[in-house]
């Protein structure tokens, strides 16, 4: 039966429409590993060189063994990230004669296929048959080594479990993140606990006692248990809307309503931002490149091309993060737009529209950074304008040759669907103009005027805007079936 | 009110819509059938401009759909999911295309009203988005959303085939009093004889993409396409 359910994973893989781009998108990700892996693997090889360095004091297996617990502790932390639930489409094996046993082994022994199952040994095995091994303390290896299986089979189940129950009841989230939260609270900053003193004692005892990894294995062997039975007890529930129970409200964003069926349409834009998984965590994402400004920032000399740079990007984040998948985002319901009493002119409108509004928003969160410097405001300012004048535009041409249709309750990080080669290209114009502009007029004047050129520039489009939307539409018009047809192909 | 010349539209060399002369009349209740493949949504797909046509023309009051946009004040359709804004609740997606034909929510709500048993309470303040909602209630959804825009021209593709029957039988009412009094042209497409016989006065049935008869509905309309239906291979 196993070998069953391979050769479908195997032939949904090939059989895709989009089996070209998911080849393209394993290997560039593949290359990324393997790269990431190596660096990890030679880390292990010279781990002991460092931690004699850090720690002069101490042997280096010594250090090895109380920073043990706080990796594993950050791989919990990535894993939660970055870890996907492995996709059986389960469905359609539900009403067959098979064990739902034979299911779920699939399932979660499938899901080990991962990156994360590979990289604590990358990054431990060879420190210790350095350490270890090559100085006759051989004994110790492999209760450290199953100990260290134990660890990444309980993270690995957790992380899974974890999501499961947070994809049914979002508060597993909160008390996850706030248990991890005072744990590092008191750990660092209180010093009521400390973990590398727990790791010491638990990895020092399993040296000398070698017998005691049984335990690092037990519970590793419990977690996986728990997410058999809890996926036991839900595989009904499983590809189903887990969130059909809770109450929705109908509300309304009024304050647009002033800019007609713009504004009407820049709302529903919001909406569909806010009630959908994809859209919602690239706006968490792009909040969170509020907080760029003080890596650059920070420092004692301010590089002013740096400060160019974050400007467009703490400014323009939403339009390049957000803007680079249009129309994707609407792909699900495009006939809808087009068969609908809705004028193009209108549909770029909102987008200009939506753009400016958080463009705005943007800027605002972002003058507390005036505080190193007025330069930087002023900056921030004149790439406002460039970027709702002209990134904006940039954006919403490119979007006509984006054909791809985007899950928009698919997560966003590593989610590669709706990437084009438009996403690339549109990279070139978004981030090399407003340096070339920058940089002649730098030239040609200074510092100041360079800034004041570029906003100037902002402001001719955006005053020339209603050629330029003309210009949108007509292009429009003419990609649109392309566009809709590219959107029905699922 | 809406004449269809010489409209062809092929994909990979095969014809799926070739259609010389159509005239369709206003006030006309069209009934579209045919088998799968036969062409019935790839026309009502270029009909609304969701896809460009090969060669020919789709005229709505006289202007071309595909070079205007007039046709969209006086149209409203449903032909699938895809028309519908699937994280919206019923009543917000109910509001948004009032809106876009300047109807204000008052007047959405008291329209609402009068479809009351046609949800029969499984749409309107149940709390739920549209993609929440099961296929069935996602076509009530659509095809009120049709109704509400007044349209002069309404298009719906195979609108009985996910609703349950007490529902089928209200919809069939509705479309027959919209029809009743000649100003509203509807052109509805079903694969059930009984339904489509019964809400139209004119049945076009099409074959590969041609429509192959064109008949004005009487009491021996429904033997007829039966006796079609059951030899076609």
């Amino acid at each position: 039966m196993n070998r069953a359910f391979l050769q479908h994973n195997w032939l949904a893989f090939w059989r895709s429409k989009n089996t070209g781009r998911s080849m393209a998108v394993s290997i560039v990700t593949g290359l990324g590993l393997l790269y990431l892996f190596a660096n990890l693997f030679v880390a292990s090889l010279f781990l002991d060189k460092v931690l004699e360095k850090v720690f002069p004091s101490r042997d280096a297996i010594e250090s090895f063994n109380s920073l043990l617990l706080y990796y594993f502790l950050i791989d919990l932390l990535s894993r939660f990230q970055l870890q996907e639930l492995p996709t059986l489409r389960v469905k359609p094996y539900l009403n067959l004669p098979i064990k739902r046993n034979k299911i779920i082994n699939y399932l979660s022994l499938t899901s080990l296929w991962s990156g994360f199952t590979l990289s604590p040994f990358l990054l431990t095995v060879p420190f210790l048959i350095k350490v270890l091994v090559f100085d006759d303390e051989a004994s110790g290896f492999f209760p450290m080594l199953t100990s260290i299986i134990g660890l990444m089979i309980f993270n690995h189940f957790f992380s899974l479990w974890l999501k499961r129950k947070i994809n049914m009841n979002a508060w597993f989230m909160v008390g996850f993140l706030l248990a991890i939260a005072i744990i590092i609270l008191a750990d660092i900053y209180l010093d009521a606990i400390s973990i590398s003193t727990v790791s010491r004692s638990i990895f020092n005892a399993i040296l000398k006692y070698p017998y005691l990894a049984i335990f690092p294995v037990l519970t590793g062997g419990l977690m996986y248990f728990l997410h058999y039975r809890f996926l036991k007890n839900n595989l009904y529930l499983e590809e189903l809307r887990k969130d059909n129970a809770k109450e929705r409200s109908t509300t309304d964003i009024t304050f647009l309503r002033g800019f007609g069926i713009a504004g009407e349409l820049a709302a529903l834009e919001i909406k569909l931002i806010l009630r959908n998984k994809r859209p919602k965590s690239t706006l968490i994402m792009s909040m969170a490149f509020m907080l760029y400004g003080l890596l650059f920032y920070t420092r004692p000399e301010i590089d002013q091309t740096m400060m160019i740079f974050a400007g467009l990007f703490m400014t323009g984040i939403f339009i390049i993060n957000y803007g680079q998948f249009m129309f994707s985002w609407q792909a699900s319901h495009f006939d809808g737009i087009l068969a609908n009493k809705i004028s193009a002119e209108d549909f770029f409108k909102s987008k200009f529209l939506l753009f400016t509004l958080f463009s705005t928003v943007t800027l605002l969160l972002t003058t507390p950074y005036v505080y190193f410097g007025w330069k930087i405001l002023l900056a921030h300012a004149m790439l406002y304008l460039w970027n709702i004048g002209i990134s904006s535009l940039i954006v919403l041409s490119f979007a006509n040759w984006n054909y791809k249709y985007i899950d928009l309750s698919k997560g966003s990080s590593f989610n590669w669907q709706g990437v084009g080669a438009s996403q690339f290209i549109v990279g070139f114009p978004l981030f090399m103009l407003p340096l070339i502009v920058y940089g002649l007029s730098y030239w040609a004047f200074n510092q100041v005027v360079a800034m004041l050129v570029i906003g100037f520039f902002g402001v001719i489009m955006i005053l020339s805007r209603p050629f330029w939307l003309k210009k949108l539409v007509s292009l429009f018009n003419g990609k649109r079936y392309a566009i809709a047809e590219g959107f029905r192909n699922r | 009110m809406i004449q269809i010349n010489n409209l062809t539209k092929g994909y990979n060399g095969i014809t799926v819509v070739n259609i010389p002369e159509l005239l369709i009349n206003k006030g006309e209740a069209i009934g579209l059938v045919g088998n799968n493949g036969a062409g019935k949504t790839t026309l009502f797909r270029i009909m609304l401009d969701l896809i460009r046509a090969d060669t020919g023309e789709v005229l709505s009051k006289d202007e071309n759909v595909a070079t205007s946009e007039k046709w969209k004040h006086h149209t409203s359709s449903f032909l699938d999911e895809g028309f519908l804004i699937e994280y919206l609740t019923p009543e917000e997606y109910f509001y948004f295309i009032g809106s876009l034909h300047g109807i204000g929510r008052a007047h959405i709500d008291s329209e609402l009203e009068k479809y009351a048993d046609f949800f029969s309470g499984e749409i309107l303040n149940r709390g739920k988005y549209i993609r929440d909602l099961s296929k069935g209630n996602q076509c009530k959804v659509g095809v009120i959303a049709s109704l509400l825009q007044k349209p002069e021209i309404l298009l719906l593709d195979e609108p009985f085939a996910n609703i349950d029957p007490s529902t089928q039988i209200r919809l069939k009412n509705i479309i027959k009093e919209i029809t009743s009094d000649k100003q509203v042209t509807t052109i509805v497409s079903s694969h059930d004889l009984n339904h489509v016989t019964e809400v139209s006065d004119r049945i076009l049935l099409m074959e590969k993409g041609a429509i192959i008869k064109d008949i004005k509905t009487n009491s021996n309309t429904l033997a007829e396409l039966e006796a079609y239906f059951s030899v076609m291979k």
